[in-house]
């Protein structure tokens, strides 16, 4: 077949999938009503939500995976082009460790020397880290699909964000249920969920994303 | 290089919002470039082996082309595409290629050879699709027939054209991903 025959038949074919950003809308955004509905009816919200509102350093945690979550679902959505790999700047995505680091930090040297461990251990540690994982399934896997139906170039690195996205969103959800209020309890266990998430779905992304 | 550019960017916000002709302008004006391009590139891979991988490159494109960004210019988009499906394409024949993708900008477009290289490839691929389908893609590609014609010729609706026509796309490009590797 000669080429200018393929073009008249690429020309033909008039169906299209939808744009990128309509694909992830569509996915993501049930996906998290899902998790909200699930957390309220099987671990239920803590009661003191609008408390939580007016201190900071408990709403940091909510603030922090969410910004988190849908800085990183922007740059997945980037990714889903074949020409974002060399566009994606990651700093808003650092800007958010920094903070995290430096509210671990913080409750480092607030927190009494034999209170700490405690307050990292806290009491619901294996909860978040199941928690967390498994409300991260279905957005996780709605990004990898959205990112099926883009064309990406860097598979690990798109990855990456779509596990970082997923886990950073169900983090926030989680966020309304847990009571652990010190930044040495969260951002150590919902960092090590999150981290978890983001290496399992890199590695699977760098498998299936090629094509 | 404004002009040039904003012609491409007018042809394919036009071909996406459904203008047919718009996009077969479209792959007109970019294969020429994108044939110089794998041509730069092939090394002594031989023009029909390089018409081939262009195919590959092309249908690469047709089936990504929701993933342009209306408001981004095309050319770093299709080059994006296109280095990827280079790399695979030379990768799967056994060759490894390194492509800067600034180098691009100095390759020259190239027009099909006076003998044209029809590549078997494309045949063979279109044979291995099941008998309706490979007739629409002759029909269509072969023939010239529009697809209302080819819908009269075969019986079907145009609607059932068009959606035999976009799956027989998409199976031919796993085909010859399939069947070079």
């Amino acid at each position: 077949m000669k080429t200018d025959d393929l073009i008249r038949a690429l020309a033909a074919d008039t169906v299209q999938a939808p744009p990128l950003r309509t694909t992830l809308l569509a996915g993501l955004v049930p996906s998290m009503m899902i998790a909200v509905l699930g957390v309220a009816l099987t671990l239920g919200f803590r009661t003191d939500l609008g408390t939580v509102m007016l201190t900071p350093v408990s709403l940091a945690r909510i603030v922090l995976t969410g910004i988190l979550g849908l800085a990183s679902a922007r740059l997945a959505l980037l990714l889903a082009r074949p020409e974002g790999a060399q566009t994606a700047r990651v700093w808003p995505l650092a800007a958010v460790a920094v903070a995290a680091l430096g509210l671990l930090l913080w409750a480092w040297v607030t927190t009494p020397a034999e209170a700490r461990q405690m307050a990292t251990v806290g009491k619901t540690m294996t909860t978040c880290l199941v928690t967390i994982p498994l409300l991260s399934v279905l957005p996780v896997a709605v990004l990898h699909y959205t990112l099926r139906q883009g064309a990406v170039t860097a598979p690990l690195r798109a990855g990456f964000f779509a596990g970082l996205a997923g886990a950073g969103l169900s983090a926030a959800v989680y966020a309304l249920h847990c009571t652990e209020d010190s930044p040495l309890f969260y951002v150590t266990w919902y960092g090590l969920a999150i981290a978890g998430v983001t290496l399992v779905s890199t590695l699977i992304g760098a498998r299936t994303l090629r094509w | 290089m404004t002009g040039q550019t904003g012609v491409w960017e007018q042809l394919l916000s036009a071909a996406n919002a459904g203008d047919a002709r718009a996009y077969g302008r479209f792959l007109q004006a970019v294969t020429p470039v994108l044939r110089g391009i794998v041509r730069a590139k092939a090394g002594g891979l031989g023009e029909a082996a390089c018409e081939d991988v262009l195919q590959e490159v092309l249908l690469a494109v047709h089936l990504k082309r929701h993933t342009w960004d209306a408001g981004a210019p095309v050319r770093p988009w299709l080059y994006a595409i296109t280095r990827y499906k280079v790399v695979d394409a030379f990768r799967a024949r056994g060759r490894k290629t390194d492509l800067p993708i600034e180098d691009f900008a100095e390759v020259l477009a190239a027009e099909a050879g006076p003998d044209p290289t029809e590549a078997a490839d494309m045949a063979k691929m279109i044979g291995m699709l099941d008998g309706r389908s490979a007739e629409i893609v002759r029909k269509i590609g072969l023939e010239g027939v529009s697809v209302a014609e080819a819908g009269q010729a075969l019986t079907m609706s145009e609607g059932a054209v068009r959606v035999a026509l976009h799956r027989a796309l998409k199976t031919l490009a796993i085909l010859r991903e399939r069947h070079v590797k």
